[in-house]
């Protein structure tokens, strides 16, 4: 049906959208997702991240960061096993679980993030595994595809949720995943940090939270830059308003971002940094991040339930829909959409 | 009458005398054959027509199609916004009739805003109201099949889009992932559900249950080329006799079938702006953000590792 690409006769499409809709009714439905995945998003993040720097703590840490590199595969076995239990859970026929790895689909995060799990989970688990039994030598060999694979869980849900027709999600992806993955890899930080503290090696805990800071400058540049994208696609309503818009700008980006930023970075400059100011960096990491996740999911099922900014939304040129151009045309223009 | 020349005239075989008893023994073999001219045939696309221009919103698509699929009533009650009470397509309503009534200049856009226009000085096309089926759009590129991690939902020899519901987990990911907002779970049953374009009965020779009770012919079903041919056709027809606000929406190369979805295999005829019935005008298909996303994401974690191999080596010399 090639030659038929031209063939499109104009008639009240080409008109100029004047925001009707059909009586307010959703054009689309929100995704059933709830505190069970927001949870797990979360939990991957922390634990693939914790994987990443336990790896990389193994094998240019020296013998100095020996400890750091197990307290971090616990904190991966915990989104190892903690995770499945939620997605788990969040499925509305359970007993069917093991369907997730009954196909492979590159298309659909959720088949890409069920395998990315999978590996995780068996990694991670012969990892701790061979690390308890004094077995280094294994431990430092599957530490690697775990910290691989680690990586994968720390993003892939923010893939997982643009490649949804769910406005908020969709308007920006790759900034979305720079969020998820920088959030991921200071909650990562913050949770070893955190464990260095307690185990009383400051000086390590001192490296983790330079990692974070950095993490958390990334993912404070990355917020601002998507809440700009937001405001020029009409989608950010959901995250500006109301109890969602403060879990989001004072839960994720003031406490996850914005206060962790100032500790880590007094400190950086003190010649004896404060323990104190450490740890509540960590804390607000941690609790920014459990933030950032949840005002997210929400606010994207709000804005899925929002039929005018899903119809402005879709009024985009869809050739420049993934590119960085988001100048919306006049809504006549938009709607001519031969390729 | 102008509107009998339009509707092709599609001959009738011959052997349908050969079911002219009250009383059938069985099933009459190919019987969308006789019901709708075409012999349904695995490997070939199948699709529907819905022209708006001629429902009268009678909801006999709706109640058949319940009928066909045993799907519960979803909510008995009055809307109060127009007459339509389904709302929307759900999990348990797979035909949805949207009645829009346009009086006033408000609704109508094409004289501009705020234009005062009342049911006796507008032109009498379609008694000012707009009454549309909407269904699953069963498209090329299937964002609900793209998205379903478990292969439940999958493509059927008669390329139209359907969900497994021995394999379904209810994972919910197809609900988001839909363009259009069709696919719903059912929390009863823990399975998502849509529109089979009555894939059983397809596989028996029938036309879909909708098509089948569709006493004006405005939801009409057949083979993907002949419907759009017959599409393009009723519309240069309608524009001929001054509609000139028809158009398609779905067909290849029109609004609907944007962003990639190539087409969507039951497409509409419609006079008035998409959204005014509930469409978008230009939806995307979502699976095009996965390697964005994913891309971004992992260049992300990369160069944040860098950071941290290159903060503890440093630990480790100091």
């Amino acid at each position: 049906m090639q030659q038929d690409l031209q063939t499109h006769k104009p008639g009240a499409a080409d008109r100029p959208y004047q925001g009707v809709g059909y009586y307010g009714q959703p054009a689309l439905k929100a995704s059933p997702f709830g505190w069970k995945t927001s949870g797990y998003i979360f939990l991957a993040g922390m634990s693939g991240s914790a994987q990443i720097l336990g790896t990389a703590a193994d094998l240019f840490g020296g013998p100095g960061m020996e400890k750091t590199a197990r307290n971090a595969r616990h904190v991966a076995m915990i989104g190892a096993t903690l995770g499945p239990l939620l997605l788990i859970g969040d499925l509305h026929t359970p007993s069917r679980w093991y369907n997730m790895l009954r196909i492979f689909r590159r298309t659909s995060p959720m088949s890409i993030g069920s395998y990315i799990l999978s590996g995780f989970g068996a990694f991670s688990a012969v990892t701790a595994a061979a690390d308890w039994i004094g077995m280094k030598r294994v431990a430092r060999v599957t530490q690697v595809p775990a910290a691989l694979a680690g990586a994968g869980m720390s993003v892939y849900t923010a893939a997982l949720l643009s490649s949804t027709s769910t406005p908020l999600w969709a308007a920006a992806p790759r900034l979305l995943a720079v969020r998820f993955g920088s959030s991921a890899m200071a909650c990562g930080a913050a949770a070893l940090s955190l464990g260095e503290r307690i185990d009383g090696r400051p000086g390590n805990a001192e490296r983790l939270d330079r990692v974070a800071m950095v993490a958390s400058a990334v993912d404070l540049a990355a917020s601002l830059a998507s809440r700009r994208e937001y405001e020029a696609d009409h989608v950010a309503a959901p995250l500006e308003q109301g109890a969602l818009g403060a879990v989001h700008k004072i839960g994720a980006i003031a406490v996850g971002a914005g206060i962790p930023l100032v500790c880590h970075a007094i400190n950086a400059g003190r010649r004896r940094p404060s323990a104190a100011l450490s740890v509540l960096g960590s804390l607000a990491v941690l609790a920014g991040g459990m933030a950032l996740r949840t005002a997210i999911l929400r606010a994207g099922n709000r804005s899925a339930e929002r039929p005018a900014d899903y119809f402005r939304f879709a009024r985009t040129p869809p050739n420049t829909l993934n590119e960085r151009k988001r100048t919306l045309l006049p809504d006549t223009a938009a709607r001519r959409v031969l390729p | 009458m102008g509107a009998v020349k339009d509707i092709p005239a599609r001959a009738v075989p011959k052997r349908a005398l050969d079911y002219a008893e009250p009383i059938l023994p069985g099933m009459i073999p190919d019987e969308s054959e006789l019901t709708a001219g075409v012999t349904i045939v695995p490997g070939r696309s199948y699709g529907f027509f819905t022209d708006t221009t001629l429902c009268i919103g009678c909801k006999a698509c709706e109640v058949a199609c319940k009928e066909w699929n045993a799907l519960p009533a979803d909510d008995v009650g009055l809307k109060g916004t127009s007459y339509d009470n389904t709302g929307r397509l759900s999990a348990n309503s797979w035909r949805h009739v949207a009645f829009v009534e346009k009086i006033g200049g408000d609704l109508d856009a094409g004289e501009g805003r705020g234009t005062e226009r009342n049911t006796t000085t507008m032109p009498p096309f379609q008694s000012n109201w707009l009454m549309m089926s909407d269904v699953c759009k069963h498209c090329h590129n299937a964002p609900c099949l793209e998205a379903c991690p478990t292969g439940s939902l999958f493509r059927t020899e008669f390329d139209t889009v359907v969900v497994q519901q021995d394999i379904c987990n209810g994972c919910g990911y197809c609900v988001p992932a839909c363009p259009f907002g069709v696919v719903d779970l059912n929390v009863a049953d823990g399975k998502a559900h849509k529109c089979t374009l009555c894939y059983d009965r397809l596989k028996g020779g029938l036309e879909p249950a909708c098509a089948k009770s569709c006493p004006t012919d405005s939801i009409q079903f057949g083979e993907l080329p002949d419907l759009v041919e017959r599409a393009r056709e009723r519309v240069d027809s309608l524009h001929e006799r001054g509609a000139t606000d028809a158009y398609l929406y779905g067909a290849p190369g029109s609004p609907g079938a944007t962003g990639d979805l190539g087409h969507l295999n039951a497409f509409f005829l419609l006079t008035d702006r998409p959204e005014t019935y509930g469409l978008p005008s230009a939806p995307t298909r979502a699976s095009n953000r996965v390697a964005p996303a994913l891309g971004t994401g992992l260049a992300t974690m990369a160069g944040l590792t860098m950071v941290a191999v290159a903060l503890f080596a440093a630990n480790r010399r100091s």
